[in-house]
Order: C-alpha cells, then structure tokens, then sequence
C-alpha cells in the first residue's frame, strides 16, 4: 500500500517560490494501475520523482508498506529505488552502448544478483515484453521506440518491485504501439500483483486504469480518485 | 561464502567492464583523445630521458673535472710571466684549511747545458727557436740559479754590434715535487721501471722520462750530473706525452737545495675532500696566500661547460611538468565533458539503484582505460623520440661554448686543473638518452596518477547529478 500525506515540495526560483505539488494526499493498494493527469506543469512529473524517492519533499510523508520513504538516509534511498521501485520513462533512457539483455541485468547487478541469475531472468522478462531471441542482443540504436520501452519495462520489473512508477509511457510512440505498450503493463500488474502509477496525457488510457488523480497547479483536482480505492 | 565473494567479485569486474566498454562508445573522440595524450605522455617521457641523461652527464663531467684546487704565485703560468715563489709557509697555511686532503707541493726549474749532463730529449724545432730570440737580454745570470729564459750557453751570443745570432736547446724541466706519481705532465704517470720517491725524501735521486732516459742511455741506477751533483736514476716513467717524457723528477727538497732556492714552491694542487667543497676551499685559500699567489680551480671552468647542460635540465625538467600538468588538463576536461554529456545516463544509473561510488568507479575505468591508451602510444613516441630530442637539445645550446672553452682549455698550462679538458669537451655533447624499463614504469604511473585526478573532479560532479533530471523533459 502506497500512502501520501500532505505532500509538498516547493523550489526557490529567484525571489519567488514555486510550489510544484501542494498538500496532496491519497491512497494507492497493492497491485492496482493508478494513472495521473494534468497539464503540463501541474506537477505531475514532480509527484513521480518525490515517489521515486529521486527527490526529497518540503513536507509531508510517503509511505510504501508502512515505511516512510522521505525519512530514509542516502544509502536506505538507493537500496529502496534499487529494490522497491522500478522506472519507465518517456525517453526509455536505455543505457547506449548496452545490449537490450544488458540492460535489463543492470538494476540486477546493483541489487547484487549473481550473473547466472541475472542473464536467466533478463531472458525470462525480455521474452514476457514480446522480445526474440536475436533481438535481446540489439543495442538500443537498433530498436524501435516501441521495442526500446519494452526493455524499459522488463527493467523496470527485473528486481520484482513493489512499484512502478511510469512517466508518459506512451508519449514518443504511436497510438497502436502505445496501446501496446499500456496492455503489457497492466497485464504485468497483474500478474506480478505490482502496484503502478503511470504519468499520461493520454485521457483514453487514463481512463483504462483501476484509479485517476488529476493534478491541477500542484493540487489534487476534486473528486478525480475513482475506482476501488 | 564462496558464493558471495564471487558475486561481489563479478559485480566489480561489471562496473570495469562499463567503464572500458564506455572508453570506445564515441571512436572519433577516443582516437583523438588517444593521439593528443599520446604526444603528451611522448613529450614526458622524452623529457624524462633528456633530464636523466643530461643528469648523469653533469654527474660524469663533475667528478671527472676532479676536486683539485690549483695554487701558483702570483703572476707566474709555467715559466713565463715573473714573480716570487711562494713558500713552504704559505702552503702549511693552505693545507691547514678545513676539507683539504693533501697539498701537492712542486718546485719546476731548468737544466741547461751549464749545470747538467743532460741532453733534452725534444729539439728546438721552429717553436723552440722563438725563445732564442727573446730569451732575456734584460736578464742577468745569477749563481747556479736558472738561467735566463731558458736559454742555455749555447747562445752564440753578444754585445758585439753587428749581427746577432742565437741558437737555442731546449732545457730539461726538473720538477721537484712532494707527490712525483701526481707531477708529470701530460696526465698520466706510468712507472715503466725502478721506483719513486717518498714525498718527504731529500735524497740525490730522480725519475726520468722515458725519451729523456732513452736520449741518454740512462736506466734504473745509472748516474748523471745536474746542478754539479751526481744523481741516480731511481725510476723510468711514462707520462703519456712527449713533453712529460723529456722531464725529470725529484724529491722537492733536493730541487730546493741543488738550486739553492730553500722553501720555494711554483705550483701547488691542493686534494679537497669532496668536490662540493672545491669553491669554498679556494676561496679560503686565496684569503689565506693573499695577493702572493693565483688561487684557481678547475670546478669554475667545469661550471662554464656545465651551464648549458644544466639549462637543458632546467628546460626539461620545465617541459616535463608541463607535458605531464597539459596531459592531466586534457583528461580532466575529457571526463568532465563526458559526465556532463551522460547527465541523463547517470541520473537513470541512480535511479534504478546504483551508488554513486559505483558510477564513480566506473568513470574512473573509463578514463584509466583512455589514459593507458594514450600511455602506449606516448611510450611509442617517447622510445622514438627520446634519443633524438637529447641529442638536438644538447648539440644546439653546447656547440658555441665548446670552442670557446677548448682555446681556453688549451692556454691552461697548469698541471692538474688543466689535465683531461679536451676529454672533457668532447663528452660533453656524447650524450646518450634511452627510454628504460624504469621509465616506462614511471609513465604508466604517472598516466594513471593523471587519470585518477583527472577523474576525481569528474566524480564530484557525478556525486552532484540528482537523480530527478531523468525526470525532465526532453
């Protein structure tokens, strides 16, 4: 269960202060697909990073399983980004000049799996995103977009995290590929009961999820949460 | 157990295998990178070799000039110019000086056909015949002393008017001396037969040259007659040179009693014990014997051969560090630009669980990795190089002192200081620099000091990335 308690995060731009996620709270069980939406600078990207723990709050609380992230020191940060969380971006942000496998074994090797180990479930999770045998040795130049985020995802899901956090997904592919993009997703969250919270300007997406925030000028719009929360 | 330090093993060889792999992502700026860090590490390392080897050159050049200081009186070079002889109280002075050795003490003087037997082994020849002519009206023979210029009674001389005509023989030079193995000219003293003297010896004895000897039929034990006195041969030697082989030999004190001149000294070598020592003893040596004697060293004269290597020395040891600093820039920027450019990579690295020191470390490999590269192909050009940059440096800035100090060595005329300077001038520039195992070992280490401070700062700005910038828009 994910848990968000006044959260806040403002930054100083010169004289003034911009606050970027103001006083939201809300509630996300396990193994639910949350979707977020809003205009662009409503926060949206913000709220993912506090999340992600890839940035600290101003104030407030966010806790995973009953543990308060924003309270973690540097090195618990990096083992919960490591173990707990996995990233889908809308840049796909593959590693260049590392295999598709590769990348995949990447946040396996920092969470101290052996090789073996590694190389078996990257196959295994490449083959659940819809890969080929003679594409896992591609270098991310040599995939489409579509391809290439579906690397992301079986990154994003190589250490079995407790959530996964997607920032527009969808948004640098085509309609057909993004669809397809959102299925797998979703059938991942089910299967492997992982909760996610994905970014999107996509209303037809969003719409799909089990529960969408709108985000409106760093507030929680009302009544946005739907669903089974 | 086992396990474990497998994996933790592998997951470094991981990080390594990133940052080597990482070293080619972009070729073109790996190759170019390799060739300007090659032509920095090249310069070092031929900077290196220059520096060593004009190093030992100055070493060789310093203990070959040797640590004499050379004392005679005041205006006085051999037999030409005049003066007083000094005394043997003024040397006691001398060789009671801190760091002085020994004091060789010497007392040169002529035979001439009017108080010797002896016949000069070396004839007159055109340059002998010069002394003929100005050989010493304005002298005045004094009672066994040394006749005047060297000119001996052959000199069909006289105050009739009308023609002057005048022969000349060359005299025998007696050296009487407390050292005979450090008093022949020429260099060298090679006892060929019989044995020398002691230092303190006032015996009617004498070593001869060997033409001299030859020139005389003379051998170990036969007799001649000089200053009215009948001497023994006790010893034949060779000194190396023709004139050192028409000298003879003598214990000082029987020098100074034959040619009633008690106490004399005309040249002294005073030994210091070490050659550091050699400026400090002739200064407190020209203090001590006043304006009576001229007081030189042949370390001064080394100084002016010397300069010019030591300015090589300087001009590499000042391109060494600035190959070496321009290498250590290049990386530098290198890293930082490459951690600047990977931003977003290093943000994702962060985000999907990786330390910074792992990024860190993984930078590092890249840059060792370029700098080694760049390292072979410095060594390369160093071993190729290193030789010829020498050999250039020493040639240009030495050729105009050596003919400037071959005629002053040549003028020298004082036994001991002046010995060996022609040897010495030619040495100079037969300098050979070669790149050695060391220096190679010193290159990679100094590549690889170079690369870890130049990926230090780099890592400081890896430390800074946040991992939120992954987060940014496009």
């Amino acid at each position: 269960m994910l848990q968000v308690t006044n959260l806040k995060r403002s930054f100083k731009s010169g004289d003034t202060t911009v606050t970027a996620v103001n006083d939201i709270s809300f509630t996300v069980p396990n193994g639910q697909f949350a979707s977020i939406v809003g205009r662009s600078g409503s926060g949206k990207s913000t709220l993912l990073s506090l999340l992600g723990a890839l940035d600290k709050p101003t104030s407030g609380s966010i806790s995973v399983d009953g543990k308060d992230i924003t309270k973690l020191h540097d090195h618990a940060l990096i083992a919960y980004r490591c173990e707990k969380i996995g990233f889908i971006f809308q840049g796909y942000n593959l590693v260049p000049n590392l295999t598709a496998v590769e990348n995949v074994m990447l946040p396996m090797e920092f969470a101290g799996l052996a090789k073996a180990q590694r190389l078996e479930r990257a196959l295994s999770l490449l083959k659940q995103v819809g890969f080929s045998d003679d594409q896992m040795d591609r270098k991310p130049g040599k995939l489409s977009g579509g391809q290439q985020q579906r690397v992301a995802i079986a990154r994003a899901l190589a250490n079995k995290p407790k959530l996964i956090l997607a920032d527009e997904p969808t948004g640098n592919l085509d309609s057909t590929t993004g669809k397809m993009i959102f299925d797998l997703l979703h059938d991942l969250a089910r299967s492997e009961n992982t909760t996610i919270i994905a970014v999107t300007h996509d209303l037809e997406i969003a719409g799909k999820t089990d529960t969408t925030f709108r985000l409106d000028d760093g507030k929680l719009a009302k009544g946005s949460q739907k669903g089974k929360a | 157990m086992m396990a474990a330090t497998l994996i933790k093993k592998e997951l470094i060889m991981n990080v390594l295998t990133r940052g080597i792999r990482n070293a080619f992502r972009n070729v073109i700026r790996t190759f170019s990178l390799v060739v300007i860090l090659g032509l920095s590490v090249g310069l070092s390392l031929a900077m290196l070799v220059a520096y060593q080897a004009v190093g030992k050159k100055i070493d060789s050049v310093k203990s070959s000039v040797g640590n004499t200081v050379s004392v005679s009186p005041a205006g006085v070079r051999g037999f030409e110019g005049g003066g007083n002889a000094l005394t043997e109280t003024q040397l006691m002075s001398v060789s009671k000086l801190a760091h002085v050795s020994s004091v060789t003490e010497t007392l040169s003087d002529r035979l001439t056909t009017s108080n010797t037997n002896l016949v000069s082994a070396v004839e007159a020849g055109s340059l002998g015949q010069r002394n003929a002519g100005n050989s010493g009206q304005s002298f005045s023979f004094q009672g066994g002393g040394m006749p005047p210029g060297g000119a001996g009674d052959t000199i069909g001389n006289s105050n009739s008017t009308g023609t002057v005509t005048r022969t000349f023989t060359p005299p025998v030079t007696v050296v009487g001396t407390t050292n005979p193995s450090a008093s022949a000219q020429g260099g060298t003293f090679t006892l060929k037969s019989g044995k020398t003297f002691a230092s303190d010896s006032s015996d009617n004895v004498a070593l001869l040259g060997t033409s001299l000897a030859a020139k005389n039929n003379l051998t170990v034990g036969s007799t001649f007659t000089a200053y009215g006195t009948t001497i023994t041969v006790a010893g034949i030697f060779d000194s190396g040179s023709t004139f050192g082989n028409n000298q003879l030999i003598m214990p000082l004190k029987t020098v100074q009693t034959l040619s009633a001149q008690a106490g004399a000294i005309t040249s002294a070598t005073v030994n210091v014990d070490s050659i550091t020592n050699v400026e400090s003893v002739t200064t407190a040596a020209k203090k001590a014997l006043g304006t009576a004697a001229d007081v030189t060293n042949a370390a001064a004269q080394a100084e002016t051969t010397i300069a010019p290597l030591e300015n090589i020395q300087t001009i590499s040891l000042y391109s060494l560090i600035g190959a070496v600093a321009a290498g250590a820039i290049i990386i530098l920027l290198t890293m930082i630009m490459i951690v600047r450019e990977r931003r977003r990579e290093i943000g994702v690295l962060k985000a999907i669980g990786a330390s910074n020191l792992k990024i860190m470390y993984q930078f590092m490999a890249e840059a060792i990795t370029l700098t080694l590269l760049g390292s072979v192909v410095g060594i390369v050009i160093g071993v190729v190089a290193g030789n010829p940059i020498t050999k250039l440096l020493v040639n240009n800035s030495t050729n105009s002192t050596t003919t400037q100090m071959g005629m002053r060595a040549g003028r020298s005329f004082e036994r001991g200081a002046g010995r060996g300077f022609g040897g010495l001038q030619n040495s100079v520039t037969n300098i050979h620099g070669a790149v050695g195992w060391s220096i190679i070992l010193y290159g990679l280490a100094a590549a690889i000091i170079i690369a870890l401070v130049g990926s230090a700062l780099a890592s400081f700005f890896i430390a800074k990335i946040r991992p939120a910038e992954v987060m940014r828009a496009e």
